[in-house]
């Protein structure tokens, strides 16, 4: 018996959709079998995630609030990798947009309306990723240097800088006041995104929910999301239809880079109020690759994945609090991995489909009945 | 039914008691009532076919037709879901092309499976199971040579492939089948790549090949060919059979016929025109590196007429019309379309100028095999910075329906569209306006009929002919000297990137094309032989 893949001719819609869920589900059994290995329930352990996610406001508010930046940093993912170029950067180009968008919280924020504050934030935030995307870019367009390797090795730059500005400089952004453990300085309140009410989501969520319209519109009916699917599909068909492809991959990748540098300015302006680099470094950039693979490059997808992978990280945190034995906290990210790791397995299923071939053994000479 | 002797095939195959008269001839491969289906579609559906020993019998059909799926099960490349297969009588199962090998059944794929760094003689028995772990080099040699030698197949055994032409690369593939054993060939559009010199060669061999007790399955479209080198011919359409017949009783329109299923109008039709020129090239040069890709080409195409570029493949046919459409920036020389100088302008500049452009490669550079059809219709369309999806879903609703394309829609992507359905949408796209006031003045179509039926390939000749009668210019870039003898009115055969011959095609013969293609020069032709009527013809650059 032999199995062969064979390629699918038609690839019917809920082949694609069905991916997200199976990987869902085959993680929840994954890790269903090391939570038995460690003496835990699994169903109580997922009922208590799910509690403590998704069925009180507070709950919901607080996933929603994890979403945000995930939202962001899935899409700063997706809009590079639907152009099959892998700016897996996001962490990095987050970090350094952060450090912009505390900077201008901090310098210009007293001088600007509430209003603006946060958008002005947001505005330097996304001139940050760009800034951190350039060096990948231009090196991607001209020299065909993997965008992988130089997004990643800049990650790790803007992580050393960033905790360099608040542990190891007494630099603009530390808050030189505190006597104890080292602090970012605060933004200006008029920089703050506000909240709903007593809850810890607020405007950051709405910012993140226009930008990803935005970002659709852009890819959908615009010249420059034309011309970056173009690209993404074939450069020879660029270069055929007078698209200069290394134009438009610069402008894939920056704009991927701004859109990292977006999630870390809606960090600041809504939920850490100042650099602080032990907030920052969640994983949330690396977390966007799941959304974007996951969502399929889709970017109200993207939008639906965030908030059950918020609300995933956000029970990680509760799951302490269960009585017993305290479940790590390590669940909900190794689930996380689990998910990623399933849906790239899945993906050959939506092009490819299984076919068990009985075959018998060939001997030379032998003669098959008709 | 054919004349090749009996005795000799006997002797050769060590044929199982088939005792009959002589016309009785013994079957080496037989297929009975195959059917292959592939998902959405029957690809072979119960077909009869039979190869006698030492005959050439020709699969006919048009592309799509079910010919190669068939070639492919009976070496073993593909399985039928029903029917059987016999070798000599016997009932056979191929499981893989190894298997078809050991029972002597080899293919000559179409597209060479050589390694370009290695000699013939490595090629010849790469991937042969019954070699030994440690070459024998000197005997493997000495047997590709003589194998050489017997069957008409010149070759150096240890020359290496990327030395070789693309004929001499094919005689490789042959040899690689029969040093393996093969008495069943089954050439797949062998002549497509070959110069009508080096298909002749090809005849001679598979003639030497036959009278031998070999015996030849060929497949092809081209009837001409089919003429001159088979006995007998089946003629496949839709996945069927329509037809099994002696050579000798047919002709090339009644084949035709059978081909397509209804009769065949075969017109040339001719223009000259004396109009404006739409298309200009002077003295283009193209260097890459040490290597002359385009060595000083002047050419001109008319408002209204049908220029041809014919040459055996990559003698500058790509560069030429990537360089002509603003793709590649020429090393010297110039390029004007209209009035405009459009040289190193870009492709952008170069279209809006009025050059159109059907480029060879089509799923991939022509169309952008992601997008749907209707974004690839905006390809070549001027954009504005929001992209205006209605009119271009019109336009390629229309052009489904009038170009009769098998898509799932306007909104399915380019990459699931089998190629003759690719190149019509993006004809579709290229023709049109073109030749009328405010649309593109000229066009460069590659290969405008490949890949197509002959009701297609009919149709965008007609479309090629209405806008030459608009005023139009075109430009056509074929390897099928077939296809740009019938379409154009003036020729020029590329050789080496030069022009190696140009001239009116009604003025200009076979032999004289086919010799410049081969890059044998007038001049030096004229030297050697005597063939005064090439006198007229001015040697090429």
């Amino acid at each position: 018996m032999q199995i062969r893949l064979e390629r699918r001719l038609e690839q019917k819609w809920w082949h694609a959709a069905l991916v997200p869920f199976v990987a869902i589900v085959a993680a929840l059994i994954a890790g269903a079998v090391f939570l038995g290995i460690e003496g835990f329930n699994p169903l109580t352990v997922y009922r208590a995630l799910f509690t403590a996610s998704f069925t009180s406001m507070f709950g919901i508010t607080d996933s929603l609030a994890i979403a945000t930046p995930l939202i962001l940093t899935g899409l700063a993912a997706a809009v590079a990798f639907r152009m099959n170029l892998f700016n897996i950067g996001a962490e990095g180009q987050l970090y350094v947009g952060a450090i912009f968008g505390a900077w201008a919280g901090i310098a210009l924020g007293p001088h600007l309306p509430s209003i603006l504050g946060p958008l002005v934030v947001m505005a330097f935030a996304a001139l940050g990723g760009v800034v951190w995307a350039l060096p990948m870019a231009l090196f991607k367009a001209y020299l065909g240097t993997s965008e992988i390797i130089t997004s990643l090795m800049m990650t790790f730059v803007a992580l050393y800088l960033m905790r360099y500005l608040i542990f190891g400089s007494r630099s603009y952004w530390r808050d030189l006041t505190a006597a104890n453990f080292p602090q970012g300085k605060k933004i200006s309140e008029n920089a703050e995104f506000a909240l709903f009410s007593n809850y810890r989501t607020g405007w950051g969520l709405i910012a993140a929910l226009v930008i990803m319209l935005a970002v659709w519109v852009l890819i959908r009916y615009t010249r420059v999301g034309y011309e970056m699917n173009v690209v993404g599909s074939s450069q020879q068909a660029a270069r055929y239809s007078g698209i200069s492809p290394s134009r438009v991959v610069i402008t894939g990748l920056l704009l991927s880079g701004a859109l990292g540098g977006l999630a870390g300015g809606v960090e600041i302006a809504g939920r850490a109020h100042s650099l602080d680099p032990n907030g920052l470094e969640l994983g949330l950039g690396f977390a966007g690759i799941v959304v974007a693979a996951l969502a399929r490059y889709n970017p109200f997808a993207v939008v639906l994945v965030a908030v059950f992978l918020g609300g995933l990280r956000n029970a990680g945190i509760a799951l302490q609090s269960l009585p017993g034995d305290r479940v790590p906290v390590e669940v909900s990210l190794m689930l996380q991995g689990a998910i990623l790791l399933f849906a790239i397995g899945a993906e050959i299923f939506v092009r490819y489909r299984m076919r068990v071939v009985r075959t018998t053994p060939a001997i030379a000479g032998e003669v098959a009945a008709a | 039914m054919t004349t090749a002797p009996f005795g000799e095939a006997e002797g050769i195959v060590g044929a199982p008691p088939v005792v009959a008269s002589p016309d009785a001839r013994v079957v080496a491969l037989q297929a009975k009532r195959v059917t292959k289906r592939f998902p959405g579609v029957v690809a072979n559906a119960e077909v009869d076919f039979d190869l006698l020993v030492g005959e050439v019998h020709t699969l006919l059909g048009e592309n799509g037709a079910g010919k190669s799926t068939l070639a492919a099960m009976l070496c073993g490349l593909y399985q039928p879901d029903e029917g059987q297969l016999f070798r000599l009588g016997q009932p056979i199962r191929l499981r893989s092309p190894r298997e078809g090998l050991n029972r002597g059944i080899g293919m000559v794929h179409q597209h060479f499976r050589l390694v370009d760094r290695f000699t013939v003689a490595e090629n010849v028995v790469l991937g042969d199971p019954s070699q030994p772990r440690l070459l024998k080099r000197a005997e493997i040699e000495d047997r590709v040579a003589e194998i050489g030698e017997r069957f008409a197949l010149p070759i150096d055994p240890r020359a290496q492939i990327s030395q070789l032409t693309v004929g001499q690369r094919q005689r490789v593939e042959i040899v690689k089948v029969l040093y393996r054993g093969a008495d069943v060939l089954l050439l797949d559009e062998p002549t497509a790549v070959l110069t009508p010199q080096e298909a002749d060669a090809l005849f001679a061999t598979v003639r030497v090949m036959t009278a031998a007790g070999k015996s030849v399955v060929f497949v092809s479209h081209k009837l001409g060919e089919v003429m001159a080198v088979s006995d007998r011919v089946t003629v496949m359409r839709a996945g069927r059979v329509t037809g099994e017949i002696a050579t000798k009783n047919t002709s090339a329109r009644h084949l035709a016929e059978l081909m397509v299923g209804r009769p065949v109008e075969s017109e040339t039709r001719r223009g000259t025109s004396t109009a404006g020129t739409a298309l200009r090239a002077t003295d283009l040069r193209l260097v890459d590196g040490d290597q002359t890709l385009l060595a000083g080409i002047s050419l001109t195409v008319h408002a209204g007429e049908i220029v041809g570029i014919a040459g055996v493949a990559g003698n500058g046919q790509r560069e030429l019309a990537e360089t002509l459409a603003g793709m590649r920036k020429p090393t010297s020389g110039s390029v004007t379309v209209g009035t405009s100088d459009v040289t190193a302008k870009g492709a952008s500049v170069t279209r809006s100028c009025g050059l159109a452009f059907v480029p060879e490669d089509r799923l991939g550079t022509g169309l952008v095999p992601g997008l749907s059809l209707t974004d690839n219709m905006l390809l070549t369309r001027p954009r504005g910075f929001f992209v205006n999806r209605r009119a271009a879903r019109k336009e390629t609703a229309e052009a489904i329906e009038r170009f009769e394309i098998k898509a799932p829609g306007t909104e399915a992507a380019a990459r699931v569209l089998s190629g003759g359905n690719a190149q019509k949408v993006l004809l579709a796209r290229e023709l049109a306006d073109l030749g009328t006031p405010g649309g593109p003045q000229a066009i460069i179509v590659c290969s405008p009929t490949r890949g197509l039926d002959v009701g297609a390939a009919e149709f965008v000749r007609g479309l090629l002919h209405d806008a030459r009668q608009r005023g139009g210019a075109v430009l056509v870039i074929s390897e099928d000297l077939d296809e740009v003898r019938a379409l154009c009115d003036r020729l020029v055969v590329l050789y080496r990137g030069g022009i190696a011959l140009e001239g009116p095609t009604d003025d200009l013969d076979i032999d004289t094309i086919g010799l410049a293609m081969a890059g044998v020069s007038t001049a030096s032709l004229t030297a050697i032989a005597d063939v005064s009527a090439l006198t007229d013809e001015s040697p090429g650059a």
